[in-house]
């Protein structure tokens, strides 16, 4: 793969994608609900109309946590677009969440 | 029946996903660890948050209560000033009064009240050493400055160690709650060097660095260990740090063996002076 291709797909297209997140947190403890929170600004503030996001208490649903193999809450997958993203915590980074959804580039 | 073990749920981890998760661990952002059989809800923000909030509570009633012992103080001192320091003045006076009355052939009465007024100039000083000792009224008088070089002075006489003091401040006016504690402060740390060191040479700095005051106290004795320095029964160590605190300052010791101690207190300058000071070399 050359450098313009894994460059295309470092990087969100623009527009048009629905953007699909599993959010895993325990009751309604303190970094979970910051994570809810966060997680709801930053789909609203930058994928406005074009996100899903499926929130799965572990101590409801400790199933479905095995299956994607979350170790810890709060836990953010990415499960669309491809390819699949994990963020650990309370999402209160606003750069380091977006660049690791691809949605900026990583300034780091 | 035989029972089979379940195997063990492995989750795969990338590197990069392991050093994000320690991060979010490490920042206390995970309040769920999801095990294989278990769900472990871990609150260690929440109990840090309270933790810190009660260690800032602790600091605070340390610091009303050296205020209010500070206030205390001065009540004791200046009671002990006017009453007993006016009781014992009359009280000479009299004797002197009778003195000039007794016949000179009455020999031995000449000499008890000879004997009575040396014990009441002796009592009168102790009135005043003990007046000054809880409050040390020169501070008010003389600052901060001038106070330390005084004290050095008199711990050289009264223990034999010798005392030397620096400084690069002039004329600076502190605020009464700072220079009271800045002085206990040296006051305490001087009682451990005459106490614990096995000094023979002390010194007290006071000097002016970079928007801090720091002060010093530094002696060629046996030098202080680290345990001494965090044991919980180092009572005049713990008020010492309480009273650096209450300034937003730091206190710390360093000492080794045979190098001698020293305690370096470093305060915003902003927390303790209120004059224009002058510095000198």
């Amino acid at each position: 793969m050359n450098a313009r291709k894994r460059e295309r797909r470092r990087y969100a297209k623009p527009g048009g994608e629905t953007y699909v997140f599993r959010l895993f947190v325990v009751g309604a403890e303190s970094n979970s609900t910051q994570a809810r929170g966060n997680l709801a600004r930053l789909c609203e503030e930058h994928l406005k109309g074009r996100y899903q996001i499926e929130t799965v208490d572990v101590l409801k649903d400790a199933a479905t946590a095995h299956k994607n193999n979350v170790l810890v809450t709060p836990t953010l997958i990415l499960i669309k677009p491809f390819p699949k993203v994990t963020v650990f915590g309370n999402l209160s980074d606003t750069r380091q969440v977006l660049a690791a959804l691809r949605l900026i580039g990583d300034e780091r | 029946m035989s029972h089979r073990k379940r195997p063990v749920h492995r989750p795969k981890i990338r590197m990069k996903e392991a050093e994000a998760l320690v991060w979010a661990l490490k920042t206390h952002q995970v309040d769920g660890i999801v095990g294989e059989r278990h769900i472990m809800v871990c609150r260690m923000k929440e109990v840090e948050e309270k933790l810190e909030s009660s260690r800032d509570q602790v600091r605070a009633l340390a610091a009303s209560l050296q205020s209010v012992r500070e206030n205390e103080k001065a009540v004791i001192a200046r009671e002990i000033h006017d009453e007993f320091g006016q009781a014992l003045t009359i009280l000479q006076l009299g004797l002197s009064w009778m003195a000039g009355k007794v016949d000179p052939k009455q020999q031995p009465v000449q000499e008890k009240i000879r004997s009575l007024s040396a014990l009441v100039t002796a009592m009168i000083q102790s009135v005043q050493r003990i007046a000054d000792e809880l409050r040390p009224g020169v501070l008010n008088e003389l600052g901060l400055v001038k106070t330390l070089k005084a004290e050095a002075r008199e711990f050289e006489g009264h223990t034999g160690i010798r005392c030397r003091f620096e400084t690069n401040l002039g004329k600076a006016t502190f605020d009464r709650v700072g220079s009271v504690a800045i002085f206990r402060i040296a006051q305490a740390a001087l009682t451990n060097v005459a106490r614990h060191a096995h000094a023979s040479r002390a010194m007290i700095a006071l000097l002016k660095r970079n928007r801090h005051l720091i002060l010093t106290v530094q002696d060629d004795g046996q030098g202080i260990t680290k345990k001494k320095v965090h044991s919980h029964h180092s009572l005049g160590i713990i008020g010492m740090r309480e009273r650096a605190l209450a300034l937003d300052g730091t206190l710390t010791f360093s000492g080794s063996k045979g190098k001698g101690t020293t305690m370096t207190v470093r305060v915003p300058l902003s927390r303790v002076l209120i004059g224009k000071e002058s510095v000198s070399s």
